[in-house]
Formats: structure tokens, sequence, C-alpha cells
């Protein structure tokens, strides 16, 4: 009988770890609102972005963010915004997960350095709301796209701090997911 | 939680092959950022919605327009900011509130944005989820990146669900209605609804993960492969209109010659 090498089992839990967050992604932003003092919602999709960034690595935080992001914006009826937010939240992720996991990548043992996760979130933040920003100003103008950059900001802060939290919330309720990386 | 944006209608859209239909969105997307004369990309956006219209019905063409209105007002009031060197339209009290430059550059943002948004939107609703991910991969997409995506439609709902009944589970925890020694604290609140969702999906990967490889991921031969879309008479004609279509609006309506 043929069998499965390991480096093909390993592609296999990679491909369905990307495959169940982008998916986790895609419910997050759709489902899970948070009201705002304007009567507003935020969506919660940079929770699972950061989550993702921070236990996974950059690739699955990259490939979730960006591939979730653009499937809910499809399924939400904003299909304009799509290839937007597929490169936007994508590189949110990569760059988060660059900065919170260097030591690991370097080979450091343990989780993630409070100080790095918050230096890399810090970074998602920047990048996320710029990101929009610069994307709207093309679409729409600069001056109109300034009054999405601090429901963004709020967004992708919250997303941060959750981020964080969850990221440890989850490792003590399910421990098995330390062996899940990319 | 649906996971698809196809809507059943009739047009030429519907006949039109994938692989040309998304080659024109693109080319279409493009031509909105070129030089061209306003009448020329109003038209064009019109031409676009009335495909709209026909194709899905009135109602349904009205979707998109509400979905963008809020940033259409928005870029209404944001008109008294911008150009104030140009020429002065109307102003109150010595204040410019509207110039020329600043409704050219309404004229032109909005122009675009419609269109755009009309574009993609009538894109994803005339073609079957199925035949975008076998247009994807016949431009290239790998086995695996679709792999990626089937799975996670597949899970979408499935994950909804779960998470549906995690909130509403949760939800009993909250105090009793007319209890007010408790404030609300959305954010804290959410947390371990969140916590739940995530450890109910991340217990899923290694199940996945094995299925894969039984149904044979990794393997030499493989036991299975992505349907192809089907050669189909007149797919060099489509493309030829999905490449000729934009070029002559180009040559029609560029503001360079």
């Amino acid at each position: 009988m043929e069998k499965t090498n390991v480096s093909s089992q390993k592609t296999a839990l990679r491909i369905a770890l990307v495959a169940v967050l982008t998916a986790v992604v895609v419910v997050f932003t759709l489902m899970v609102r948070v009201p705002t003092p304007l009567k507003g919602y935020i969506s919660l999709c940079d929770v699972v972005i950061y989550f993702a960034a921070y236990l996974f690595g950059p690739w699955a935080a990259a490939i979730a963010g960006g591939l979730g992001t653009g499937l809910a914006d499809l399924l939400g009826g904003y299909a304009q915004w799509a290839p937007l937010s597929f490169i936007i939240h994508g590189a949110q992720g990569l760059l988060v997960a660059l900065i919170a996991r260097a030591p690991i990548s370097a080979g450091v043992r343990g989780d993630a350095p409070f100080i790095r996760m918050v230096m890399g979130g810090l970074l998602g933040v920047i990048v996320m709301a710029g990101g929009y920003y610069i994307a709207g100003g093309f679409l729409y103008g600069f001056e109109p796209a300034l009054v999405e950059v601090p429901l963004n900001l709020l967004q992708a802060g919250v997303g941060m701090v959750l981020g964080i939290i969850v990221s440890k919330t989850v490792q003590k309720a399910y421990p098995p997911v330390r062996s899940l990386y990319w | 939680m649906t996971t698809n944006t196809f809507i059943a209608g009739k047009g030429f859209l519907y006949r039109f092959d994938p692989r040309a239909k998304l080659l024109l969105l693109v080319l279409l997307c493009a031509f909105v950022f070129l030089p061209v004369s306003m009448p020329g990309l109003w038209l064009v956006v019109a031409v676009v919605f009335l495909t709209t219209w026909s194709s899905t019905g009135f109602k349904q063409a009205l979707h998109p327009l509400r979905s963008i209105l809020p940033l259409l007002i928005i870029m209404v009031v944001f008109i008294p900011l911008t150009h104030r060197d140009s020429e002065v339209v109307l102003s109150i009290s010595g204040f410019p509130l509207v110039t020329t430059g600043a409704l050219e550059n309404f004229n032109l943002l909005a122009a675009r944005f419609i269109g755009i948004t009309y574009m993609c939107t009538l894109f994803f609703w005339t073609t079957p989820m199925g035949d975008i991910m076998l247009t994807l991969r016949w431009y290239g997409l790998s086995h695996k990146a679709a792999l990626v995506l089937t799975l996670a439609f597949r899970f979408i709902p499935f994950i909804a669900d779960a998470f549906q009944m995690i909130q509403d589970s949760h939800s009993m925890r909250e105090p009793n209605l007319g209890e007010k020694d408790r404030r609300r604290q959305p954010l804290a609140d959410v947390v371990p609804t969140v916590t739940s969702a995530l450890v109910f999906a991340l217990k899923s990967i290694p199940q996945l993960a094995m299925s894969l490889e039984h149904r044979g991921f990794g393997r030499a031969g493989a036991r299975s492969a992505y349907r192809r879309l089907a050669p189909r008479k007149g797919l060099f004609t489509h493309f030829f209109f999905s490449v000729m279509i934009p070029a002559s609006l180009w040559l029609v309506f560029n503001t360079l010659g």
C-alpha cells in the first residue's frame, strides 16, 4: 500500500489549518459584531487574524486573514472590497506574526513575548487602518476616506487586545493547539 | 449562513464564458481608472447598471447602490472641504460651499466607485461559485490553494452554526431581564464565546487533515482531481469580446488624443 510521507502529512495539516482559520475569519466577520457608542458595529475578523498570527505564524495568518476577509466581503455583498481586503488583511497578519514570533522563528522555545505581541499588534493596526485609508482614497477620495480611519483603528485595536487575550485563553482551554503550526 | 452569491437570472452574461468574463471584469475595472471623458465613464456605468437590471431584476439591481449609499453621502458631505481654490459655484456667508473642482472630483469618484461596485457584483451574481473556482484553476490557481478555498466554503456553514449555538448557550449565563446590578461589558462578554468557538474550530483541524490523507492527499497517484471547465465552442469569440469591449471604449472615450 502506498504511504504518505511526512512532508505531505505536514502539508495536509497546513491546508486543514488554513482552511478552518479562513472559515473562522469569514464567520467572525459576518456574524460577530460588537456595538459601538455611535450605534454602529465593528466586526471581530481582526481577532482571528491576530490570534492566527500569534499562534500559527506569518503564512497561516496572512493566507487565512486575506482569504477570509476577502470571502466575507464577497458573501456580504461588498465584492469591490474583496481584493483590497485580501491584500490589506493579508499584509496585516504577515507583519504581526513576523514581529511577534521573531524569537520563535530564531529557535527560542515558548510563546511569543508579550511586548512583541503588542509591537506587532500596533503595526498591524497601522497597516490595516492605513491600508484601507489609501484604498478608500483611490476609490472614493482621500477626504471621505478619513471618516473610516477612527473606526478601523478601533476595530483593529479591539482585535489586537482580544487577539492577545484569546490566544492565551485558547492555549489554556485546548493545549494541543501548540502542536498545530505552519 | 449562505455561501453562494449566484443569483439565477437570464441574459447574455449567464451564457458568457466565466474565463472571458473574469478578463472583461479586470479590464473594465482598469478602464475606469484611465483618463476617459466623464460622459464615457457614466455611459459605461449606466450600461453596467442596465445589464444588472435586465439580468437580475430592478429590485435586486438596487442592492449594491443601497450598500454604498452611506459612502456616497459621506462623499457629498465632504465636497465643501475639497478643491477650495477653484471657481465657486455656491457659497454661504463667504464660505465656498461648492466649487467646480469639487463637483468634477465628486463626479469622477462617484462614477468610478459605482461602476466598480456594479461590475464586481454582477460578475459574482451571474457566475456560480463552482465555475469561479474552476476559472481560477484555469488561470493557474494551484491545487492546494483551490483545496483551501473549497474546504473553507465547506466549513463556513458548519462553524457558523456551531458559533450560533455557542453564543446562545453563553447568553443563558447572562443576568435575568430586570436585574440591573451587573453592567453589560460588550468586550469582556465576548471573550468566552470567541474562545469556545475557536477551540471548537481548532478541534476539527486534525480530523480534517486525516481525512485529506485518507482521501489520498500527497500520494503520487492522486485518486481525485478537480473538474476542468469544458473547452466550449465560441471561447475565442468570448475572449475577443472581452478584450475588444474595453479597448473600443478606451479608443472612443480617452482624453489623451
